[in-house]
């Protein structure tokens, strides 16, 4: 079913899109700050996830990315006053830890880990008896493209094959919310926009909620239902930009109208948070 | 990929061992034979086999003597040094504690040690295996606790929100990534446990390479020194290479090996 874009007539984006009324609030950040030392690295952040909705954060570097990340994967405790739900439940940060399946920048992979035993590493840890857990793997490694690699080693595969591996044990850690990191950062931009569109569909197959963290704008937007913007340090959320764009998305859609213009409304708001952030670093 | 194509070299390279070993003693044998060396100087390898030859039970039941004190106290030292290891990166404040108290250990010289561990032990096979034991087991905490202790923090992060326990922690990340680490005392503490064990025997022994050395300088038996020599290094040797090709064989992710 993917029309061409053009044939689409605006009004119609917001049936094909799944965000527009999302089932429920899965996620809900409410005023979290963060204080290193003296530096604040976020200052009354507030942002909402429903159940099945791939969000994606965009902003400059050092904005504090990183912290949400580690907060809201349960490493590290906001300052005093933050409300967080899940699932409509207050609750700390830690006790998303183990609630939310994260993927970080880096693909983390054991080297003495064969493929599949780095896919099945999580569910293994929750107690899955090892056989089971192969078996399981072993049926995602051709959706996930490493049909016939479950012997190798990390050390012998590609950066965009490590990159699916690192993603199979995120998927494989079956939690409400999946957190990705810059997850193709280090790529090449071929590679990138390959696994961007895979990523999608493996998203719509397996019904997940994705929080997707990024620098890269059209990334932001190719993937996402909505994109935050955040601000420099200390970071809050700028804007917050519903992409309705049919799904699924080609590879055309980034030449679109309306995927460029969405584009240039992020990048004005994101310039002028670097501009910030690049006066603040340098002084002037 | 790397690690089987190492290993299928391993046939040849240690063909090539043997090849160089036999050459330096044809090497040997013709120059102190052409210059005309004396041989309570230096005798030839050929006097030296004849001297093992002569009396093989002496050289054979040293060996296996010496061996078993060595592996003894490897092993004691080896697991002792692990456990250690795990302990003090796991307690910060033991490791405080106790620290220094294993550096201070470290700096009484050996041979002070091994006077106490015979008045304690007697000439037993036990009181050399200590002393070799005593050699190893610092090396192996330290560099243990060093691997332990390069875990990354992000790793760790990351197994931590998969819900792992400090014991899944330990056995599925933390010990495979000091591995290597622990693989480079162990092979140290190889040929220093065998430095323990034959001076152990100086201490008072019956059998053992220690005491044939003991008895060739006493003796000022030239011959019979350079075959005890040989047969320690024979040793030796042999431990430290089977260290080196287990060690392949357990770290074979690590390409620089």
């Amino acid at each position: 079913m993917s029309l061409p874009l053009k044939n689409v007539p605006t009004a119609d984006h917001q049936n094909t899109s799944p965000q527009v009324a999302p089932a429920s609030t899965l996620l809900d950040l409410g005023g979290v700050s963060k204080t290193f030392g003296n530096v604040q690295a976020l200052s009354g952040l507030n942002a909402r996830i429903g159940t099945g909705e791939f969000v994606t954060v965009v902003g400059p570097s050092g904005c504090g990315k990183s912290t949400l990340f580690n907060i809201v994967a349960g490493l590290e405790e906001p300052d005093d006053g933050a409300g967080i739900q899940f699932r409509g439940q207050s609750c700390k940060a830690r006790d998303l830890l183990g609630n939310v399946s994260f993927m970080p920048q880096q693909d983390l992979l054991l080297p003495w880990r064969t493929v599949i035993d780095n896919a099945i590493l999580a569910i293994e840890m929750e107690g899955m008896p090892k056989a089971e857990a192969r078996a399981l793997a072993l049926k995602m490694l051709p959706e996930f493209g490493l049909a016939g690699f479950e012997k190798q080693y990390p050390n012998q595969l590609s950066g965009g094959m490590r990159q699916r591996v690192a993603l199979m044990r995120t998927f494989l850690f079956k939690r409400d919310l999946m957190l990705l990191d810059e997850p193709f950062g280090a790529l090449d931009a071929l590679t990138r926009t390959m696994m961007q569109r895979w990523l999608l569909d493996v998203w719509q197959k397996h019904n997940r909620t994705i929080l997707f963290i990024t620098h890269d704008v059209d990334e932001a937007i190719f993937l996402g239902d909505r994109v935050l913007v955040v601000t420099a340090r200390p970071g809050k959320i700028k804007l917050e930009l519903p992409v309705n764009l049919p799904r699924p998305r080609g590879a055309e859609l980034v030449t679109s109208p309306e995927f460029i213009s969405l584009k240039r409304t992020l990048l004005e708001a994101i310039e002028e948070e670097s501009m910030k952030s690049f006066q603040a670093t340098t002084g002037h | 990929m790397t690690s089987t194509h190492a290993l299928s070299d391993l046939p040849r390279a240690a063909l090539r061992g043997v090849l160089g070993v036999a050459i330096v003693g044809l090497i040997w044998e013709a120059l102190v034979w052409a210059l005309n060396v004396p041989s309570h100087t230096m005798p030839r390898p050929s006097q030296m086999a004849s001297a093992v030859a002569a009396t093989p039970d002496a050289y054979l039941s040293g060996f296996l003597r010496t061996l078993v004190e060595t592996l003894i106290g490897f092993a004691a030292g080896a697991i002792v040094g692990i456990g250690n290891g795990v302990l003090f990166s796991k307690f910060t404040r033991l490791r405080q504690m106790v620290f220094p108290l294993f550096v201070v250990s470290q700096t009484i010289p050996v041979i002070a040690f091994g006077a106490l561990v015979v008045l304690w032990f007697g000439n037993t096979m036990l009181a050399k295996s200590v002393i070799a034991f005593y050699l190893t087991f610092f090396p192996v905490t330290v560099n243990t606790l060093v691997g332990l202790q390069a875990v990354n923090p992000k790793q760790e992060a990351l197994l931590r929100s998969f819900g792992a326990s400090r014991w899944q922690m330990l056995i599925r990340l933390q010990l495979p990534t000091a591995l290597p680490q622990i693989f480079v005392a162990l092979r140290l503490a190889s040929t220093l446990s065998l430095v323990g064990a034959i001076v152990g025997e100086w201490f008072g022994d019956t059998t053992g390479l220690g005491v044939l050395l003991l008895q060739a300088m006493y003796n000022e038996n030239m011959v019979g020194l350079w075959a005890a020599i040989l047969a320690s290094a024979l040793l030796g040797t042999t431990f430290y290479g089977l260290m080196a090709l287990i060690e392949r064989t357990c770290v074979f992710w690590r390409n620089d090996l």
